[in-house]
């Protein structure tokens, strides 16, 4: 018998690598499957500080808009390649986070919040007034996708959604497996004894302002990664993506998955992608819907659908050994 | 089984492949499919439904086109512009769509344009920006909306020359590219009319509490004040500025409405003697929009309002230009389209090749007092009408 991989690649990493062959195919088309891996992606960023540094951020959204406007700002003014935006708008996403997660973590509870709520207003409103760059209400026009190119050798087109959700679901994994190996070395295990008591945690010897930041860092690189990418999907940055809806949406899908778990982070922003799909088909008013399903899910299903999934595997097992 | 009966089914079965290619002179040509862009669900749905009716009559009553009845399908924007370009992507890639129609925001205007052109289709809007036939435009995308520049020259103009001794205007903008439009229109005009601009309030886009605003107003004593927001802005500054007893002191000029709907949603106490600016007014006495009017009674029970004129018209002339063109390509229909002179809601309206945009009327319109409305949606008296666009090198398109 062949033993199962161990480390980053064993545990869910093989359940992620069969949904990623399987959502084109499951879901009704290839772009709806690439919005699903970008908003994961970015719900997986936001699960870093939430589920594990239980760090409830609202500037996700700022730096989602910072990855969007610029890796199209960069394609469009420097006429920079593909790797070369990406790398610009995770640099770009990293000092942004840096710098918000450097004031904010000054506060702790509803005042962290609080300064994570306003900078995100802030950036919204400089997008706004910034509108010769930024397009202002319109939006940020003719987004390019330029093809995968290494040292000016074109290694493949970008323009089929097939294309494009192969290459998306390549960096998913790679973010993927990354975090899961954040999570499991020293770094990790000190951020989850940050969120379960910080002071002790101090006290220990840490410097837990210094674990936070860095919290706040790798997870606005890996945000302003999933913003770079929804540009080049839809060639276009609208305003709302450095809105505080969308640092709403984000943790929304967060929550929903389950924190505190990166494949939950897939499954809330499936469904919330898909949900919001089908809904919107049957009542013009399916937000309301959503709320009493969230509603619903933080009264009766606190760790998320992936918490409800994981307590179903465990009824199974359980009930499988007692038969034995 | 041997191998003369093998051939035997297997020609058997090459010609029950090849039956539909032999039979499809006898059938129905395949449909041409309109995709409606719509704001079916989030905050713009109850715009969305009436520019659904609008597109699905104009199908419904257009007839056949290239030999087979049009399709319809919705697609829903959610109100969200990357949610549309993504639904627009799919339709191209998926469906083949080529013939689109509608989007209530500018942005998603803006932005589903591009991806139409890209995929060599057709988009016709009603949207509000005037860089979708200005410095945005493209092959593929036509506004039947007026620009700015004309909803200002149709409704300050005839105002002001109405007014003769009115001469100081008070401004309220919301500070983003549609309002900043309004308001350089206004800067200008008011300078070529003599007019003395004595103030002008900057707000935000998520305004809704407009007390200061009014107050400075107030404080700059003009004769006339002139709102630049929409939609629910635009409401909630004329609620206040009544409160304000502001309708008595100045007259009151709201000079991009959204029309019927929004009338009904404010009621005549609010609108009596306000002067209001509009892209369509069911009572304008035209052929088509007498025709009109009478089929959206018959099939809907309700007067025609902007987003459902405007979708309707829209969608028709899509129709009617690929039934010109006698094509499903793109370019051709575009082709078609350009130049286009058609009856339209406004009476004669033509598409200028230039910048694909629709000249059209533009209407002024005086709200009435409650006891003066001959029915329910008689909500206003026409004052005037007429077409005012940027010629020359104010056009701003540089079609590729």
């Amino acid at each position: 018998m062949v033993p199962l991989p161990k480390g980053v690649w064993g545990g869910t990493t093989p359940a992620v690598l069969a949904i990623l062959a399987l959502l084109p195919v499951a879901v009704p088309s290839a772009t709806l499957a690439t919005e699903i891996l970008i908003f994961a992606m970015a719900a997986l960023a936001c699960n870093l500080l939430l589920g594990y540094g239980g760090l409830l951020s609202f500037g996700q959204g700022l730096f989602f808009g910072v990855g969007s406007y610029l890796a199209a700002l960069a394609m469009i003014h420097l006429e920079v390649g593909l790797v070369a935006a990406l790398a610009i708008a995770v640099a770009a996403g990293a000092a942004v986070a840096t710098a918000v997660g450097w004031l904010a973590i000054r506060r702790t509870g509803i005042y962290f919040v609080m300064l994570t709520l306003a900078l995100a207003q802030m950036g919204y409103f400089l997008a706004y007034t910034l509108s010769k760059w930024t397009g202002g209400d319109n939006g940020l026009l003719d987004v390019p996708r330029p093809p995968l190119a290494l040292f000016g050798v074109e290694l493949a087109s970008l323009d089929g959604a097939y294309a494009y959700y192969a290459f998306v679901a390549v960096l998913f994994l790679a973010v993927y497996v990354g975090a899961r190996r954040v999570i499991d070395s020293p770094f990790g295990s000190t951020l989850v004894a940050i969120r379960e008591n910080e002071a002790r945690a101090a006290a220990v010897g840490f410097d837990t302002r210094h674990f936070k930041m860095l919290a706040f860092t790798l997870s606005g690189a890996v945000t302003a990664l999933a913003g770079a990418l929804y540009a080049m999907l839809i060639n276009y940055v609208p305003l709302d993506n450095v809105a505080i809806a969308m640092s709403e949406h984000i943790v929304i899908m967060t929550i929903i998955g389950g924190t505190g778990s990166l494949l939950g982070s897939l499954l809330g922003a499936g469904t919330l992608v898909l949900v919001g799909e089908v809904l919107s088909a049957i009542w013009p008013r399916w937000p309301l819907l959503l709320g009493v399903g969230l509603i619903l899910l933080v009264m009766f299903l606190r760790r998320g659908l992936w918490g409800g999934v994981e307590s179903l595997i465990a009824r199974y097992r359980r009930r499988g050994e007692a038969a034995e | 089984m041997n191998r003369r009966s093998f051939l035997k089914s297997g020609l058997a079965a090459s010609s029950l492949l090849a039956a539909p290619s032999l039979l499809r002179p006898a059938m129905a040509a395949t449909p041409v499919t309109i995709h409606g862009l719509k704001s079916m669900s989030g905050a713009f749905a109850s715009y969305g439904k009436f520019a659904e009716m609008g597109s699905k009559l104009a199908v419904q009553d257009f007839g056949p086109v290239l030999g087979a009845p049009a399709d319809y399908v919705t697609i829903d924007t959610e109100g969200n512009p990357g949610k549309a370009v993504r639904k627009v992507q799919e339709a191209i890639q998926q469906q083949g769509a080529k013939f689109f129609q509608g989007c209530t925001l500018s942005s998603t205007a803006l932005a589903v344009g591009k991806e139409v052109a890209k995929a060599g289709g057709v988009f016709m809007t009603p949207a509000g920006a005037d860089e979708i036939t200005g410095t945005e435009c493209n092959a593929a995308t036509f506004r039947w909306t007026v620009p700015t520049y004309g909803a200002i020259h149709q409704t300050v103009r005839p105002l002001a020359k109405a007014l003769p001794d009115k001469k100081k205007w008070y401004t309220i903008t919301p500070q983003y590219v549609f309002g900043d439009a309004l308001l350089t229109a206004a800067k200008d005009l008011f300078k070529e009319l003599g007019i003395q601009h004595v103030g002008n309030s900057y707000h935000s886009t998520t305004e809704q509490e407009f007390s200061g605003y009014l107050t400075n107003a107030m404080a700059a004593q003009p004769d006339v004040l002139l709102i630049l927001n929409f939609g629910g802005q635009a409401a909630n500054c004329l609620r206040q500025a009544a409160n304000f007893g502001l309708k008595s002191q100045m007259t009151v000029l709201v000079a991009w409405t959204a029309g019927l709907d929004w009338f009904q949603s404010l009621g005549p106490e609010l609108l009596e003697d306000v002067y209001l600016g509009a892209q369509y007014w069911h009572q304008v006495d035209t052929p088509m929009n007498a025709a009109l009017v009478k089929r959206v009674k018959e099939v809907y029970g309700i007067t025609p309002n902007y987003p459902l004129a405007a979708d309707y018209i829209s969608t028709k002339v899509i129709l009617e230009a690929i039934k010109q063109s006698g094509s499903t390509d793109g370019k051709a229909v575009a082709k078609a389209m350009e130049g286009m002179t058609y009856d339209g809601p406004t009476g004669k309206e033509t598409i200028r090749a230039q910048d694909h945009q629709v000249i059209k009327d533009y209407y002024l319109l005086k709200g009435k007092a409650k006891a003066q409305m001959k029915d329910p949606d008689d909500y206003a008296t026409l004052v005037s009408h007429g077409q005012s666009f940027p010629t020359g090198d104010a056009i701003l398109c540089k079609m590729a």
